[in-house]
C-alpha cells in the first residue's frame, strides 16, 4: 500500500533521513521507533509531502506519489494526525471533522450550501465521532473538552478524510495511561484495510498494536520485524529500549 | 465561523431602523451622508469577508471598487450597456479581476501579503491615470444612474437613491452571509486557524482564497458603480491606496471578522468626519488617536467591545448553548 525507496533527507550537513526503504501491506500496523532525533516526524514530513525528498521514491497503491504536493497526497489517501494538536479551536467537535469530511466529499468550496448539511458529510461526521468515540461531545467546542479528547479528535479529524494509509504521530502524546488504554481500543476499532503507521513512544501500545516494528537511529532503518522479535533485540535496547525497561 | 447571535440582530435592527428614519427624515446633506455611509459600509463588509474571516489583509479594496467605478462608467456612457446592466458587468469585472489577484497573492502571508495587493492597487491607479481614455487626471463625467421610472422609482432623487443603497447594502451582507456559512465559507475559516492542517486534509487552498477574494471583488465593485452614479463623476482619487487604508481603518475601528462590526464602523467614521471636519482641518488626528485606543483596549473594534460587555450579558444568548462535556469520551 505504502511504499518508499532510499528515501534520503538532509538539511544542511545533517542526514536525517538516510535511504530509507519501507513497505506496508494494506491494513498492515507499523509503528516507528526510535530516540529522540532519529528522523521519525521528518520521514512523515516526507510521506506527507510536507517536505521534499532529496532522493528516493514514495509510492502509494504502486503509484509514485514523490513529486505530489501536500493537498494532492491527501486526496491520494495519506492522512495524518499530528503530535501537537492542530484543532480548529473555535468550532465544534462536529465542525472540525465536518471541515475533514467536507473536503473528501467535495463540498469544501460548495457556495451558498453549508458544507455540514451535505449527507456524505454528515454520514461521514457520525461515523467518525462513533470510530473515535465522540459521539457524547459532538456539540462542544474544541476549547471546552478535555485534553484527552482533543487527541482523540486529532485522530478523528484525520480519519474523516477516509484515508487509505494514515499517519499518526504520538497520539498519545500527552495522555495519562488510563487515556493510553482508552487509545489500545480506539487504534483496534479502526476498519482493517486501513493501513496504519504510527510513531509512538508508548511501547505497551506500541508492542500491543503493531504488526511490525521499524526502528529508526540517526535516519537510518537500524531494525525491522516483528514485535516479538524487536523485544528481544540486544541493538534496540542498546539503542532505545534501555531506558524504557530500565525506567 | 460567521454565526448571528440575538446582540447581532438587535444591533443590525438600530442600523437599519437608523437608516430608513434618516433616509425620510434627512435634508439634501442628511442624505448624501448617509448615501456615504452605505456605500462605505458595503466596501468594508467585502474587506471583512477577506481580512476578518480569511486573514488576508487587502491594500488594494480602494483600488478593486474604484476599477468597479471605471468599469461603471466605461460600459454604461462609452459601450453604452443600459446601467443596469453595466452595473452587472461592473461587478463581474472586478470579480475577475480580483480572483486573479487572490490567486497571484495566496501563497504570501502576513506583510508579504499586504504588500503584493497595495502592488496591486498601485498598478491598477497608475493605469487608469496614465490611460487618455479614462480622462486621465479629469476623471470621467456625465455617469448615469439606472432608470427605474417604469416602477415609479426615480433615483435622481437622493431620497430614492439612498433607499437603493440601503436595499444594496442588504442584499450585499445577504450575500457575505450566505458566502461565510457556505461550505467555501468554512473552508475558508479552516483556513485561517490553520493553512497547513487544512492543506493536510486535501484542500486547493489557493483556489478558496482566490474564490473568497473573487466574491469580495465581486461586492467592491458593486460599492464601485454605486459610488461612481453617486458623484457621476470619478477620477483617480477613487483608486488610491489611502482608500484601501481607510476601508482598513473603518474595519478595526468597527470590529474585525465580525460583518456587524464594519457597519457600525462605518457608521462612526464618517459622522465622525463630518462633524469634527466643520470644527477642525485636524480631523484626521482625532480619528488616529480613536483608532489607537481601540487597538490599545484589546477590544474588537467599537462592536466587540460593545459585544463582548452587553452582549455577553443573559438577556442576550449567544451561540447555542454548549451541552456540558463529559472529561473522557
Amino acid at each position: 500500500m505504502l511504499e518508499t525507496r532510499n528515501l534520503s533527507k538532509s538539511f544542511g550537513p545533517i542526514h536525517v533521513t538516510r535511504d530509507v526503504s519501507i513497505r506496508l501491506e494494506r491494513g498492515e500496523r507499523r509503528v516507528i521507533l526510535g530516540p529522540n532525533g532519529a528522523g521519525k516526524t521528518t520521514l512523515f514530513n516526507l510521506l506527507a509531502g510536507v517536505l521534499q525528498a532529496d532522493s528516493g521514491q514514495v509510492l502509494l497503491a504502486g503509484k509514485d506519489i514523490t513529486a505530489l504536493p501536500v493537498a494532492r497526497r491527501a486526496r491520494r489517501g495519506i492522512s495524518r494526525s499530528y503530535q501537537k494538536n492542530t484543532l480548529f479551536d473555535g468550532l465544534s467537535v462536529r465542525e472540525n471533522l465536518g471541515l475533514a469530511a467536507a473536503v473528501q466529499a467535495g463540498q469544501a468550496r460548495r457556495l451558498f450550501h453549508d458544507s455540514l448539511s451535505h449527507p456524505k458529510v454528515r454520514e461521514t461526521v457520525e461515523e467518525v465521532a462513533h470510530l473515535a468515540r465522540l459521539e457524547q461531545v459532538l456539540d462542544a467546542r474544541v476549547n471546552e473538552v478535555s485534553y484527552g479528547i482533543r487527541r482523540q479528535l486529532e485522530v478523528g479529524v484525520a480519519l474523516a478524510t477516509r484515508p487509505q494509509v494514515l499517519l499518526m504521530d504520538e497520539p498519545t502524546s500527552g495522555v495519562g495511561p488510563e487515556m493510553a488504554a482508552g487509545f489500545h481500543d480506539l487504534l483496534s476499532g479502526l476498519p482493517r484495510d486501513l493501513t496504519l503507521l504510527i510513531i509512538e513512544h508508548d511501547m505497551d501500545l506500541a508492542f500491543e498494536v503493531a504488526d511490525k516494528i521499524t526502528v529508526l537511529n540517526y535516519g537510518e532503518v537500524v531494525f525491522e520485524g516483528l514485535p516479538e522479535a524487536a523485544r528481544g533485540s540486544d541493538l534496540l535496547k542498546e539503542i532505545y529500549l534501555g531506558s524504557w525497561e530500565n525506567a | 465561523m460567521f454565526r448571528h447571535t440575538t446582540f447581532r440582530y438587535l444591533v443590525l435592527a438600530i442600523l437599519g431602523a437608523g437608516a430608513l428614519f434618516q433616509a425620510f427624515s434627512a435634508g439634501y446633506f442628511g442624505l448624501e451622508v448617509l448615501i456615504e455611509i452605505l456605500i462605505l459600509a458595503i466596501l468594508v463588509l467585502a474587506l471583512d469577508m477577506v481580512a476578518g474571516f480569511g486573514g488576508m489583509v487587502s491594500l488594494c479594496h480602494g483600488a478593486l471598487m474604484g476599477l468597479g467605478a471605471y468599469a461603471y462608467a466605461m460600459l454604461s456612457s462609452i459601450v453604452g450597456l443600459p446601467p443596469l446592466a453595466a452595473l452587472v458587468g461592473a461587478m463581474a469585472i472586478v470579480g475577475a479581476l480580483a480572483w486573479i489577484i487572490g490567486a497571484i497573492c495566496a501563497r504570501s502571508h502576513g506583510i508579504y501579503f499586504i504588500m503584493a495587493t497595495l502592488a496591486f492597487g498601485q498598478m491598477a491607479y497608475s493605469y487608469i491615470f496614465q490611460t487618455p481614455i479614462f480622462g486621465g487626471d479629469d476623471g470621467m463625467g456625465g455617469i448615469t444612474r439606472p432608470d427605474l421610472s417604469a416602477i415609479g422609482i426615480d433615483l435622481n432623487d437622493s431620497r430614492s437613491f439612498a433607499l437603493f443603497c440601503l436595499a444594496g447594502l442588504v442584499l450585499a451582507y445577504l450575500a457575505a452571509v450566505a458566502v461565510l456559512r457556505s461550505g467555501l465559507g468554512r473552508s475558508l475559516c479552516g483556513i485561517h486557524h490553520s493553512e497547513e492542517r487544512m492543506r493536510a486534509l486535501g484542500l486547493t487552498v489557493w483556489r478558496v482564497k482566490a474564490d473568497i477574494f473573487g466574491l469580495s471583488g465581486l461586492i467592491t465593485g458593486f460599492a464601485g458603480a454605486l459610488a461612481a452614479m453617486h458623484v457621476m463623476y470619478i477620477s483617480p482619487g477613487l483608486l488610491d491606496w489611502t482608500v484601501s487604508g481607510e476601508a482598513l481603518v473603518v474595519v478595526i475601528l468597527g470590529g474585525l471578522g465580525t460583518l456587524v462590526g464594519p457597519l457600525v464602523g462605518a457608521v462612526a467614521f464618517v459622522i465622525l468626519k463630518h462633524e469634527l471636519s466643520a470644527v477642525t482641518p485636524y480631523w484626521h488626528l482625532v480619528v488616529g488617536v480613536v483608532l489607537i485606543v481601540v487597538v490599545l483596549s484589546r477590544a474588537n473594534g467599537i462592536f466587540g467591545w460593545l459585544e463582548a460587555r452587553i452582549g455577553a450579558r443573559r438577556i442576550f444568548p449567544t451561540h447555542a448553548a454548549v451541552k456540558k462535556v463529559p472529561n473522557d469520551a
